[in-house]
């Protein structure tokens, strides 16, 4: 891969990029850092690249274990561990949302709202909130994910499952704490 | 009642990601399970707000200094042909050949014919500094040392 066309790329796949990593460490300083580093590493490798493939795919697979080993390093001490704990049984979350959206929704609430989807997803360990991200924020496909996090699809099917129910309860917690404005 | 849909199948189900025979036992489930239907909106809801975050985009200093890192490499070659060389250097020549042009017409010497001047000039220098009466009877031809010599008739008359 030549410079020029790594140029093409950086455009290409950067945006994508850049979002994942900010969904992933929920701030910009490590967002930026990670699309660094993962631009880093794209480029010194650049010879293992299947030009057949995505290229942006193969950035995210980077950028997903990137992030993982910086967290297991020292990314965050207030981080949760790697393994999964075990989620809890749904406690009426559907409850806890308005029935259906209708545009007279507060544009105020709809923001805290999201904020509070960041910090609830700043809680979720690291390779469920991977999974739930590459799924719900970047649209990837179940087969697509499991490329990204090199494990099987079985395994994918669980993390997003488990991520969902994890990112829920903390979200709900977070919001009985007085979160979002009612 | 049945037994529930595995949780699994549920977030599958939301994602599309279920398949036939599985799909179409957890929507026959569905049809008489209130309690699945919920959950199942619930997951379609939390991917409503996860699909509804704004998109963060790459910030242009960071663009910019990758590409500077990784794509500033290239040959130095290879800034002749980027518009950042060239568009300096017409302008500089553009410029340049303006005042040329608008010089020129400045200069009444561009309706004279410079060179029996010049030639002239070069003959005075040789001969003498100042011109004498031996000037007149000279066999200058060129139209400058006729009009010396005109001058000289006319002031001998």
């Amino acid at each position: 891969m030549d410079a020029e066309t790594f140029a093409g790329l950086i455009a290409q796949a950067g945006d994508k990029a850049y979002n994942f990593a900010y969904r992933l460490s929920g701030n910009e300083q490590d967002a930026r850092d990670l699309v660094q580093e993962s631009f880093a590493r794209a480029f010194e490798h650049a010879g293992a690249y299947d030009a057949s493939r995505p290229f942006d795919s193969w950035l995210l697979r980077i950028l997903h274990n990137v992030f993982l080993d910086g967290m297991r390093r020292h990314w965050h001490s207030r981080t949760v561990s790697l393994d999964a704990p075990s989620p809890v049984e749904d406690t009426g979350w559907a409850d806890l949302l308005p029935e259906d959206e209708t545009p007279a929704h507060d544009e105020l609430a709809r923001r805290e709202s999201l904020d509070l989807l960041q910090k609830a997803l700043d809680r979720v360990p690291l390779l469920f909130k991977a999974a739930v991200v590459l799924c719900d924020i970047e649209g990837l496909s179940y087969e697509e994910i499991a490329q990204v996090a090199d494990v099987p699809v079985g395994t994918v099917r669980s993390r997003i499952h488990q991520g969902r129910l994890l990112l829920r309860r903390e979200y709900e917690a977070l919001e009985r704490r007085g979160g979002v404005a009612s | 009642m049945k037994e529930h849909i595995v949780g699994e199948e549920i977030s599958a189900l939301s994602d599309g990601a279920l398949s036939g025979a599985a799909r179409a036992r957890a929507e026959a489930h569905l049809a008489d399970c209130g309690a699945c239907r919920r959950e199942l909106e619930s997951l379609r809801h939390l991917k409503r707000l996860l699909a509804a975050a704004p998109r963060r985009t790459l910030p242009a200093d960071l663009a910019l200094n990758l590409e500077h890192r990784y794509v500033g490499a290239r040959p130095w070659t290879a800034a002749f042909t980027r518009p950042a060389f060239w568009v300096p250097v017409g302008a500089v020549a553009a410029a340049a050949l303006a005042f040329s042009v608008w010089s020129r017409s400045l200069s009444p010497a561009g309706d004279l014919p410079l060179e029996p001047l010049l030639a002239a000039h070069e003959r005075y220098s040789a001969e003498a500094l100042v011109p004498e009466p031996n000037l007149v009877a000279s066999s200058y031809s060129d139209p400058l040392t006729l009009t010396y010599a005109d001058a000289a008739d006319g002031t001998t008359e």
